[in-house]
């Protein structure tokens, strides 16, 4: 009985220590093996090489559509005059009527800084010391995302991006670009020094590896951001914008070397305007190339339901008008209006033309920036480059028409919101024109040219007042914002005022003005262009 | 094998020897002693056995040295050795003791409730069984003090809430369920959290473990409600535990059970609707019926019993198409060899469970929002039955409507056909016991669970469905998870006595190891299938929007534990327990744990001499800490590479500094008193806890390079009573009427949000983010757990609402309550429950009642909001109500209801008007039954029918909807009722019989 017991017993206790014997360590255990290590991320250099792909794809993000459609379709692009939104959002209570839905806000902010900011400076860490071509790509990915934030909001972490765990100092807008002039500045002369380094071709999703296009790329937006600083500080301004003009690789030139990104996914917008019906033509846009019989609205646009092969927009900041039971009521109608083209709306998403630059270059030349070449000459190119770029014909044509003029506006729904056309600057060059109607001439047209890019085409009629774009109907910013003078930036989000209080109230000092969305920015100054 | 093992086992004592007859009678012990029919005579190890009849006399076969077993519950089982008297008249004693005096305790260990030094209270199987819930937790509620009981609105199937002594974790609330001593793994497989709702399938509740259990295999359920009582259980164990015994095999004759149950649920508590929509929901919503149908045999020797069950569920629910069907298979043997020195267990418990729509709440794929909202003029709901027309563009049916679809709204009939979900649940769970008596007062155990759950989740969205839900070809959503946990725990428990001194103590050690695979294939919003209508993963646009991902989550705790009783002439007990943790998701330098229990119990009545009044007096008091760690994969995260997209760009967490465990502190003192025999008893108990350190992931401004960190802060207090009364008011031989009153109070306190020294500074936690929506809830230095906060309007010194321009006037006079435009206006908590059970019977006639009370809190119809923002449904839009308001500068003028409840409503509006008392007291059950006691020759021992009622009516109710149901079972979407199905009333039968 005894020894049998002892039997039992030892077995037992065998039996239970398997338990322990089996165990695997603990330290080997918690994680997930469906993630990826930084071991496994370092074959074939994805640690760095994967990080592009983010930034690229998220300057102007591609997916979530909603999440973009919060950080720019209902932001810049309606505010830009060239989208707007038929389904009156919150009854009516949203950014296009200038009652601020903070929450979508967030991703202006939240975007950029989780896909871009973070990822250069990983890259920053791993490749500047070792491949600091592959660190220039990255400096120049993050400037093209980061200015875009600071024209919407001015101050922003920049410099000091990363700096503390726990919270973050903002920069002043004049800080942060600097800044920029400073990385464009660097990059530049990084990717001159190896410009026949082949190791970002398997990366990059604009250029294909050709550190020259990169160049162009680099001088086109350092002259883009010196125009937009002209104003406040012009020998800064025509210092930064010359130091591009007479760079010997140059600036953009062809519709080929113009910034794009050849993304894996659908157009944003597409889902927006296709599926969702959340999106359409702008009044503004209507008036501007139907009034200027434009053939590239055919490219941009497709003609409406609601007028029957006509072109239709909607006038921007529309409230939940008298007669609708809901936003959807509302919706129903106003869907029925111009959509976007799928010309516009392919993969490659457009961040600078060609075009864009000769218009660049023609304001430069307009301020008498040495290396600009000639004001009209730059228009004219523009233009017939901007053509080129939909292979559309008949831009000597267009160019010469001194005649046609934006058109009166009229909503054949509700015709409380017709309206007359706010300008009647013409096309064709007059260089007998004054300095500030030359400036609209060029402003008009590279606002064409830039469609449907709203961000830029936003900050640029912020700082010129370029091209005239119809107020608002409804304006519920309780005063803030003036209808006229239209919105000028965007209020600090809510996670930063949460999470950084501190940082927040100095950014506001550096802003100089209230934080909200009638306070100008710095480059943003009051009063005529010259 | 197991079912050969049972039959052999039957065979084998069959010993026969000289059998005689033997007869007498049985009758109550005491004073007014009365012949007890309906006594369960058995001749020990055999299958033999009779009833008692009608003037409690018996006759049974039996031979020289058996031993007669009398059974009757509420008496001492009574045991007789066969001498050569062939008369055996047997007294038999009430044992009020029976129920109540051993309880199960921590790791399965019984002790006597007079030893306990903690609050624990238990109800049987008979409680359980009167008012049959699909979910047997549901039958807590009221009968048990301090147990907060909130069902899902997910209809049968659906997971349950249980909130033991307050809330305080950021993480899990729930308590820990044990079965026979071993704990279980409870995935709630994902609760909604979002007040709009999930575009990928609807905020949809996954169900939990108890879902999966057969309510008719628990012989027990017993709540240990302090950390004092679980802390042998570790961090699972931190609020609290709920032990599941369930029925082993009996020695003695062969029993069968079956037990049949029918009811038939109404549709009852929901928003007051005008009469047009009314009857458009009345159209819409079915009478449900579920139907519970067990069958369970048992039987055994001396020395091998067995226990088999079987059960089902059908029910077809109030949302039309949905329904479930759950079979439950229980298998348990239990065998001793080698004269009792070794005793082994070995169990086998399957479930399948199929569930087809389960109802979800929230905006998206709701087919609520249509149904409420339907207002198209001079049209029936019903009309749109017929929910699709031929598209002969496409060559497709389309989806029909009588105006365009949008994200939150299509026909609902649409909805239930054509995005169609389905649950697939699995469960299995196997464990197997030996325990070896080395002497007499130590004996040595081990145990080993495998216990495995598999949930798979299907949805279709066909083609036509919004855009904004699917792309043009529809969408396809597939989950699987499998998630399985091995337990393996050895313990020494010795048990000896020293004179007058008494030691038990319980030593070991414990492994538990739970993985998690999950599987998530989702065509996507966008993504988009190749063919139109057809629902599989090789079907999904090769494209990367669509998302296709698999996750793993790993964990593993490694335990060694002790626990002491000392006691002293059975007047003085001392308890003292030990644990230490080694959990795998902690960082390794500090991944090991430990914490202490010390309680004290004096049994007064022992002590002092009381007099006869009172039976029994006892005080108790108790303190313990409880570390916890933190779930798998948070501590180390790593990148996670995105389907057709790279890899995620950010560390979603960082965490500052060193992780380190969390801890409850908790102490708690209580004492229980019987009283005349006892006829009347109570039970008071104090307890406060507090839980430190917690692991907070904190969002940091997006500048630092990260979203959020990771801090170990705050200080959580709860604190309350929790008292028990029983009485039992009258009693005569034919008639009695047994009463239960439970009650408890919790107070809760969120002391500290943020540490002082801390690097990160906290104001606020986000229990429910508030999202595009103006319902949140937030924890706040100062605050309480599950505060509510929404948006309020502004209101003029008479009350008024200031209306200007138009447009509802938000309220700035609260700053200090007031975060990001929300305000506070309440909390979802109860601060007082209250259960008042009864049962009377009257010789076979039964009558039993629940009336449940909770007191306090708040609660928000979003339902209501959104009914009146989106249509003028409601009742009081309807009528010609008017609303005096005034603008900013103080003129009045009136507004018509509708205009008013026009601009205050909507998913985004003025939740504020929208805040209700969450407190109601409602019967929660009624069972009339009636008990056909028949004789000894029937082939039925025993018929039980009763009719039964739960959920009946509200004596009290403010809020539109029933107050304990919730969104969630987690801890998001607490005090908000957002388009959830709306509870009901039900009817049944129910039919016992014993064979």
């Amino acid at each position: 009985m005894k020894n049998r017991n002892n039997i039992f017993l030892s077995s037992l206790v065998a039996f239970s220590l398997v338990f322990w014997a089996c165990s695997d360590n603990l330290e080997e255990i918690d994680g997930n093996p469906r993630n990826i290590t930084q071991e496994q991320l370092e074959v074939d250099f994805q640690n760095v090489g994967s990080l592009y792909k983010p930034m690229f794809e998220n300057i102007y993000q591609y997916t979530p559509v909603w999440s973009y459609q919060l950080q720019q379709n209902l932001n810049a692009d309606i505010f830009s005059g060239y989208m707007t939104n038929p389904r009156p959002f919150v009854a009516g209570a949203n950014n296009s009527t200038y009652n601020l839905v903070s929450g979508w806000n967030n991703f202006i902010w939240s975007v950029p800084y989780s896909n871009v900011m973070n990822n250069a400076r990983t890259i920053e860490n791993e490749t500047k010391e070792e491949f600091p071509e592959l660190f220039a790509v990255s400096q120049l990915l993050k400037v093209s995302a980061m200015h875009r934030v600071s024209d919407v909001f001015g101050p922003i972490v920049y410099t000091k991006f990363g700096a503390s765990a726990t919270t973050s100092e903002y920069d002043s807008q004049e800080e942060a670009y600097n800044a920029f002039f400073i990385d464009l500045e660097q990059a530049i002369m990084i990717l001159s020094e190896n410009i026949d380094s082949p190791r970002f071709t398997a990366f990059d999703l604009a250029y294909g590896g050709n550190y020259e296009s990169w160049i162009k790329y680099a001088n086109s937006l350092r002259l883009r951001l010196a125009i937009r600083i002209s104003k406040i500080n012009p020998a800064k301004a025509k210092a930064e914008g010359e130091k591009s003009l007479n760079h010997p690789i140059g600036v953009i030139e062809a519709n080929s070397e113009s910034f794009f990104i050849n993304g894996t996914l659908d157009h944003p917008i597409k889902t927006i305007n296709n599926s969702w019906g959340d999106i359409r033509m702008n009044a503004s846009i209507e008036s501007i190339l139907v009034g200027y019989e434009d053939p590239r609205i055919n490219s941009y646009f497709i003609t409406s339901e609601v007028n029957e092969g006509e072109f239709k927009g909607i006038r921007n900041g529309l409230p939940l008008l008298p007669g609708y039971a809901d936003e959807l009521a509302q919706k129903a109608d106003y869907v029925t209006f111009s959509l976007l083209s799928e010309t516009v709306l392919s993969p490659r998403v457009q961040l600078m033309t060609a075009a864009e630059v000769f218009f660049l270059k023609a304001e430069a030349a307009l301020r008498g920036w040495s290396g600009a070449g000639d004001v009209q000459a730059n228009y004219e190119q523009g233009i017939v480059t901007s053509f080129d770029q939909y292979s559309i014909s008949g831009a000597a044509s267009y160019i010469g028409n001194n005649i046609l003029t934006p058109k009166d506006y009229v909503d054949p729904v509700t015709t409380s919101n017709s309206t007359n056309a706010l300008s009647t600057i013409t096309i064709a060059w007059d260089n007998s024109a004054s300095n500030e109607e030359k400036l609209e001439r060029i402003i008009t047209q590279k606002w064409i040219a830039m469609f449907p890019e709203g961000q830029e085409a936003w900050s640029e009629y912020r700082r010129t007042g370029y091209p005239k774009l119809f107020p608002v109907v409804s304006n519920q910013s309780g005063g803030v914002v003036d209808t006229d003078l239209q919105i000028r930036r965007i209020p600090f989000v809510d996670s930063e005022l949460q999470t950084n209080p501190d940082g927040v109230s100095n950014a506001i000092s550096k802003l100089g003005g209230a934080d909200n969305a009638g306070t100008r920015l710095w480059w943003d100054v009051q009063g005529g262009n010259f | 094998m197991i079912f050969s093992a049972f039959f052999c086992l039957l065979i084998i004592d069959q010993a026969k020897a000289q059998e005689r007859t033997i007869s007498g009678t049985v009758t109550s012990k005491g004073a007014n002693s009365t012949p007890l029919p309906g006594v369960n005579v058995i001749v020990q190890g055999t299958t033999k056995g009779v009833l008692t009849d009608f003037d409690g006399k018996y006759t049974i076969e039996a031979s020289l040295g058996q031993i007669l077993e009398f059974s009757y519950l509420g008496l001492k089982t009574t045991f007789r050795t066969i001498d050569n008297a062939n008369e055996i008249d047997v007294a038999m004693e009430e044992d009020l003791e029976q129920l109540e005096d051993v309880v199960v305790t921590a790791l399965g260990i019984q002790k006597s409730r007079k030893s306990l030094t903690y609050a624990a209270q238990d109800i049987n199987a008979e409680e359980l069984s009167k008012v049959k819930q699909t979910n047997p937790v549901n039958s807590l509620s009221g009968k048990i003090s301090g147990v907060v009981v909130n069902r899902s609105s997910s209809g049968a199937g659906g997971s349950v809430k249980v909130t033991l002594r307050g809330n305080s974790s950021l993480g899990n609330n729930q308590p820990l369920y044990v079965v026979d001593g071993v704990p279980l793994s409870n995935p709630t497989g994902g609760q909604p959290n979002d007040t709009f709702g999930d575009i990928n399938g609807g905020n949809k509740d996954g169900g939990d473990v108890l879902s999966l259990v057969n309510p008719d295999d628990i012989e027990s359920l017993t709540v240990l409600k302090g950390a004092s009582a679980s802390a042998l259980y570790g961090s699972a164990g931190l609020n609290g535990v709920i032990l599941i015994t369930t029925k082993k095999g009996r020695s003695g004759s062969f029993k069968v059970d079956f037990s049949s149950n029918l009811s038939v649920d109404s549709a009852a508590y929901f928003v007051e609707l005008n009469d047009e929509a009314e009857n458009n929901i009345d159209d819409f919503f079915n009478s449900g019926v579920t139907s519970i149908t067990s069958l369970s045999a048992s039987g055994g020797s001396e020395n091998a019993q067995t226990y088999f069950s079987y059960s089902n569920t059908f029910a077809s629910g109030i949302l039309p198409t949905n329904d479930l069907k759950q079979h439950t298979i229980n298998v348990r043997e239990t065998a001793k060899f080698f004269d009792g020195v070794v005793t082994a267990n070995a169990s086998v418990l399957a479930t399948t469970q199929t569930i087809t729509n389960r109802p979800v709440s929230g905006l998206y794929f709701n087919p609520l929002v249509g149904a409420y909202n339907f207002d198209a003029a001079g049209e029936r709901l019903i009309d749109y039955e017929n929910f699709e027309t031929f598209d002969p563009n496409r060559n497709i049916q389309s989806q029909r409507w009588f105006r365009a679809t949008s994200d939150i709204e299509q026909n609902p009939y649409w909805i239930l056909n054509r995005n169609a979900s389905e649950d697939r649940n699995r469960k299995l769970l196997a464990s197997m016991s030996l325990k070896f008596k080395i002497k007499d007062w130590i004996s040595l155990q081990t145990r080993g669970t495998y216990d495995q759950t598999l949930l798979d989740y299907d949805k279709q969205v066909f083609a036509t469905t919004d855009a904004t839900l699917a792309p043009a070809n529809g969408r396809y959503i597939f989950n699987e998870q499998d998630i399985r946990q091995l337990y393996g725990d050895v313990i020494a428990t010795i048990n000896k006595q020293f004179g007058e001194f008494t030691i038990s103590a319980n030593v070991g050690g414990s492994t538990t190891r739970t993985t998690i695979e999950i599987l998530n294939a989702d065509s996507g919003t966008n993504g988009g299938l190749q063919f139109a209508n057809v629902f599989s993963i090789q079907n999904f646009n090769a494209n990367p929007q669509v998302s296709i991902f698999q996750t793993s989550l790993d964990k593993k705790v490694n335990s060694v534990f002790a626990s002491t009783t000392f006691g002293f002439n059975e007047k003085v007990f001392v308890d003292l327990t030990a644990r230490n943790d080694w959990s795998s998701s902690l960082p390794s330098g500090s991944n090991s744990y430990f914490y202490p229990s010390v309680g004290v119990t004096g049994v007064l009545s022992e002590i002092f001499e009381m007099g006869d009044k009172i039976s029994f007096a006892k005080i108790r008091g108790s303190y313990a800490e409880v570390g916890n760690d933190v779930p798998a994969n948070t501590v180390f995260p790593e990148r996670q590479i995105l389907f057709g997209g790279g890899i995620s760009p950010l560390d979603p967490v960082r965490p500052l500094g060193e992780v380190r465990p969390e801890q409850q502190k908790s102490y708690e003192i209580g004492t229980e008193w019987k009283f005349f025999d006892n006829r009347l008893g109570f039970d008071l108990g104090y307890y406060h806890t507090s839980t430190v350190d917690q692991y907070f992931q904190v969002p940091v401004s997006t500048g630092t390079g990260s979203v959020t960190v990771g801090v170990n802060s705050g200080d959580i207090i709860n604190e309350g009573f929790e008292g028990a009364i029983y009485i039992v008011p009258l009693q005569t031989e034919n008639f009695k009427w047994v009463s239960n009153i439970n009650f408890a109070t919790n107070r809760n306190e969120v002391k500290e949000i943020s540490n002082p020294s801390d690097d990160v500074q906290i104001d606020n936690q986000v229990i429910s983010a508030p999202g595009v929506n103006t319902f949140a809830s937030y924890l706040v230095e100062g605050g309480s757990y599950g505060d509510i906060y929404a948006q309020v309007v502004k209101r003029d010194a008479n009350g008024r609402p200031v209306v200007d321009s138009g447009a509802i006037v938000l309220n700035d006079e609260n700053p200090d309550n007031t975060i990001a435009g929300l305000e506070k206006v309440g909390n979802a908590n109860p601060d007082f429950t209250l259960g008042w059970n009864n049962s009377i019977t009257y010789k076979k006639v039964s009558l039993d009642f629940l009336i449940d009370g909770k007191f306090g809190g708040e609660t928000i119809s979003m339902t209501e909001a959104i009914i009146e923002g989106l249509s003028n449904n409601s009742q009081r839009e309807t009528t010609n109500e008017t609303i005096e308001v005034v603008n900013l500068a103080g003129d009045p003028s009136t507004l018509t209801a509708q205009e008013y409840y026009g601009l205050a409503g909507g998913r985004n509006g003025f939740t504020g008007e929208y805040v209700y008392s969450a407190t109601n007291i409602r019967l929660a059950e009624l069972a009339i039954g009636y008990n056909f006691k028949l004789s000894e020759s029937s082939f039925f021992r025993n018929i039980k029918a009763s009719l039964i009622g739960n959920n009946l009516f509200f004596f009290y109710k403010d809020a539109p909807h029933d107050p304990n149901v919730s969104l969630s079972t987690g801890n998001a979407l607490q005090g908000v009722d957002v388009l959830g199905l709306p509870s009901t009333r039900s009817w049944g039968l129910n039919m016992n019989l014993m064979f």
